[in-house]
Formats: structure tokens, sequence, C-alpha cells
């Protein structure tokens, strides 16, 4: 998510691009920043915005010192947390076996395409009460909701990846004597790998969205419980505050996604990065 | 080389694509152990069609083939197939895409990295075992591939076109290595070309396929002494007159 993806290097480019020191790169971000909260500060200290409706740096930073002082806001980033990481979970699972299984059977593959192209069209989010009904008001529907999201991404990006394999490398291990087992292990999965850590990062993305969604639609807790309370008191800064933590968790999560592409997909140079 | 038995033997070969469409009819071709032909002729002669053929991609639709004793089938164990593109897996280095033409093979892990350095060094890519397909200049790529096809030894070698991506300087450095690797090996090979040099240098025989898909229409001995070097030839009186001959012979096949 960091990295613009660098296509020269894929064309065997030997040479580093100019302008790719990290320190300098690091000490661009930061001042980029500090100019966007300076800004937004100031604006409200000029008095042309009100603080009333957009908060202020401070603001939102004492608000997130409050909510971890007490030790309020654990339970909530707890259960929001739980219910990403079992969606997500899910999503990778059942969402990868189901691409391969659709990859080898490409008459089941006709068959189910359309209905998987109408239910991934629906607007999920809409459905967001109806889950809560049939589910209840407990983690159940939110990891629903948020699988029905992530599920049809991690499906897609993989399938995708899978299809589009290199016929001349099939052919040429089938002719050294592959089975479908090690044209899968060896040729398929591999190739389909970039495909699958795309789908990783916007899965994990959407499993958030999902959750806390859910959780302002109807929940016992969760943050998206206090982010319907925060903006019922017009608490702006509680509520970017809070939209701040899930923002952290998910870049921390895609960090440590980057980390792993990164030495499983050496070989490539390239990036598999999609802006989310 | 003419007492060695026959290998490969096509007899009144047909192959159609779809229902109408013959692209090979009346096919006859005969192939000695340890023997290298050179299959050559203009495009949509069916040079490739009939290698497939052999190689059991393409079904005949009449004729008999034989390949040393049985019926063509993929993926047999004596038989190694260069496709035009080097094929290498993007996510292994050179020792590791050597590796797994062996792996494939059945050879157990030490044999298989003994046998792979070997040939890395019998194509000069030592230096470069370590590196990614995507870091190699396309001579290396197809450097590899040949050592990726040598290492596991096979009987037959079937090559389509392996070197036409290939510039002409590069294409002799790598004539010379294929030679290096199949006169130690005794290895039959057939080897589709469109590039009468390459057809010349490489092959015993250089066998001329008719334009309209009726097969062999001509047989070019190619008696220049082994081991030979590309290079060399290129200064070589007998060579530019066998490439006359082949030339004309070509250019007959194409009317």
């Amino acid at each position: 998510m960091t990295d613009i993806a660098n296509s020269e290097a894929s064309l065997g480019s030997a040479v580093r691009p100019a302008g790719n020191r990290p320190a300098l790169i690091f000490a661009a971000r930061v001042l980029f920043l500090v100019l966007i909260l300076a800004a937004w500060q100031g604006a409200v200290a000029a008095g042309l915005a009100s603080a009333a409706f957009v908060s202020t740096p401070i603001g939102v930073a004492q608000s997130l010192w409050q909510l971890f002082r007490d030790g309020e806001i654990l339970p909530d980033l707890g259960t929001t947390v739980l219910e990403i990481v079992i969606a997500f979970s899910l999503s990778v699972v059942f969402g990868i076996s189901s691409a391969v299984v659709l990859d080898r059977n490409d008459w089941l593959n006709r068959i189910v395409s359309p209905f998987l192209t109408a239910f991934n069209s629906m607007p999920r989010i809409a459905l967001g009460p109806l889950f809560i009904l049939w589910f209840g008001i407990g983690i159940a529907s939110k990891v629903v909701l948020a699988f029905s999201l992530g599920y049809f991404i991690m499906l897609l990006s993989t399938l995708g990846g899978l299809k589009n394999v290199d016929r001349d490398l099939l052919l040429m291990s089938r002719l050294f004597g592959a089975s479908e087992l090690r044209l899968f292990r060896h040729v398929r999965f591999p190739w389909a790998l970039p495909g699958i850590f795309a789908g990783l990062k916007l899965t994990l993305i959407y499993c958030s969205a999902g959750a806390v969604i859910g959780e302002m639609i109807a929940a016992k807790s969760g943050l998206g419980v206090l982010l319907q309370s925060y903006s019922g008191r017009f608490d702006i800064a509680g509520v970017l505050a809070l939209i701040l933590i899930v923002a952290l968790l998910v870049m921390t999560l895609t960090a440590l996604m980057d980390m792993i592409e990164r030495r499983l997909l050496e070989w490539s140079r390239g990036s598999t990065d999609v802006p989310g | 080389m003419d007492m060695n038995p026959v290998d490969i033997a096509v007899h009144d070969l047909v192959v159609n694509f779809g229902q109408v469409r013959s692209v090979l009819t009346g096919v006859d071709l005969a192939v000695r152990r340890g023997e290298f032909v050179a299959l050559i002729g203009a495009s949509g002669c069916g040079k490739t069609t009939l290698l497939n053929v052999i190689a059991g991609l393409v079904p005949a639709a009449s004729g008999t083939v034989t390949v040393a004793g049985s019926g063509p089938a993929a993926g047999r164990a004596d038989i190694c197939y260069v496709l035009a593109r080097d094929a290498l897996l993007p996510w292994r280095t050179v020792m590791g895409n050597v590796e797994y033409g062996l792996e494939l093979s059945g050879v157990g892990r030490e044999e298989r990295a003994r046998r792979a350095a070997t040939y890395i060094e019998k194509v000069g890519l030592s230096a470069a075992r370590d590196l990614y397909p995507s870091r190699l200049s396309q001579g290396m790529r197809q450097r590899a591939s040949l050592a990726r096809a040598f290492a596991v030894d096979r009987s037959l070698y079937l090559m389509d076109e392996p070197f036409s991506a290939l510039d002409s300087q590069t294409k002799l450095v790598l004539h010379d290595q294929l030679l290096g690797l199949w006169e130690k090996s005794g290895a039959t090979v057939v080897f589709v070309t469109h590039d009468i040099g390459e057809a010349i240098t490489l092959a015993d025989r250089v066998l001329v396929m008719s334009k309209k898909g009726t097969g062999v229409v001509d047989e070019i001995r190619v008696d220049l002494a082994r081991p030979r070097s590309a290079e060399a030839l290129q200064a070589d009186a007998h060579y530019h007159d066998l490439y006359r001959r082949t030339w004309t012979s070509l250019r007959a096949s194409a009317q």
C-alpha cells in the first residue's frame, strides 16, 4: 500500500530508479502529514472552520488518549478485532478454495458465475439490517456481513489469477510429466499468488468496513457502537479518533501482509499494490 | 548413423484441424536413432504440427506414427519437448528452473542439485545460477531452458523453433551450446525452424516441407564434419553451397 508499483524493474532494468532513498521518502511523508495537520488546526484557529463540525487535530489526539487511558475502548476494540479476524479468515479460506474448485470445473463455473455476479452486485451493506434480523445482534451478524464482502473479493481475485496462468508453463510442465497436483503446486498457485495478495489486502479493508458498519446498525459492543453514540452526541473528535483507530489497525495488518508478500514474491519485483 | 534403427516412423499421416481443414496429408518421415534432423518450410507448411503429432500433443486423423517402438503420448519419460518460448518459471532461479525438470522426472534432491549445477556450467550460466528469469537476457533464458532440457537426459528431443526470438549473434552462441550438449548425449533430435543457416549448422539432414501440407519434398544431407562450430561454419564454402541448395529447394517448395 505504501510503494508505487515499479513496473520498470520487471522489464529487467538493473538500475534502481532515482529518488528511491527510504530516509528521504520517510521525511517527506512526515512533512506532508505535519502540513495537513497544521492546515487543519490553523483553519479552525483562524475561524475558517468551526471546531464543532470538524474538530481539531489536538482534539482528536485528546479523545484518542482518553479512550485508551480509561481502557474504556478495550472491550469494544476486542469485539471488532475478533469480528474482522473471523470474517477475514473465513473469506480467505472459502474464497481461495472456491476459486480453485471453479477453476478446475469449467461447467460448474459456467453454471454459478451469473449467480456469483448477481450476489456480488448487491449492496451488501444494505442487507445489514436483514443479517441482524437473521443472525442476531451478536458478532455472528457482523461476521456474515463482513464475510459477504470479503468472500467475493478473495474468490474473484484468486480466480482471475488462476484463469490467466501461462499456457506455456503448463504445457512445459505436462511434457516433463507433471501430475495435476504438481501443476497446481508449481505453476497455477504461484502464478495466482500476486492476485491473491492483492485480494488479501482488499478483503481486509472490506471486512473491517463490514464489521464496523454492521455494529453501527445494531450491536451490543464494538467500535461501531461507540461510533454511533459519539456521532449522536456530536462528539466529532471522538468519531474521528475511532475511525483513526480502525485505519491504523488495517494499516498495521496490511504492512504485515506487504512484508510477507515481499518475501514470497521477491521474484516479481513488481508490486501487487492496489489503491484501496 | 545410417545403420542405426529407426527411432521415429511416420507413415501416410493425415492431420485435420476441425472437421474440414486438413493441415497435413500423406506425410512420411523416418528419423534414425541419434540423428539430428531439421524440419524446414514456409510458415503454414505444418512443420510444428508434425512435431506436435510426434510429441503426442496433436492427434492423427489417420496414418501411423511410431516413436521408439510405441505410439506418441504427451509427457513420455523418454521424450523432451523444447518450446519456442523458454517457459522458465518466473518464481524460480536459474538453478531452481533446471532442477524443476529433474524434479518432475523423479530425480532425488541431491542428484538434482548436482546435475543442475553441471548443466548450468555447460551452458555458461554458473554466474547467473541464483538469478530470477526476469533478470536474464533472452539468450540467457534460452540457455537455461536448454540446460533444463538436457539435464533430464532423454533419448529424444523435439524442438520447436527454440531460437527464433534471438538476434543472429546470440543464435550462433546458442547453436554451439546446443551442439555441445547434444553431441555428448547421443539423443535423437527433431528440430523445427524457418532459419536455413540454423538448420544446416545443427542438423545431419535438413528436410524441406511442402507449403501444401503434403510433407517432406526434399532432403539435404549435411555432410559437414563434427564437432562443428557455428562461427567457423560462416567462413566455410561448403556450408554456403548447402545454404544455396536448401534455399533453392525451400523456394520451390513454397510454390
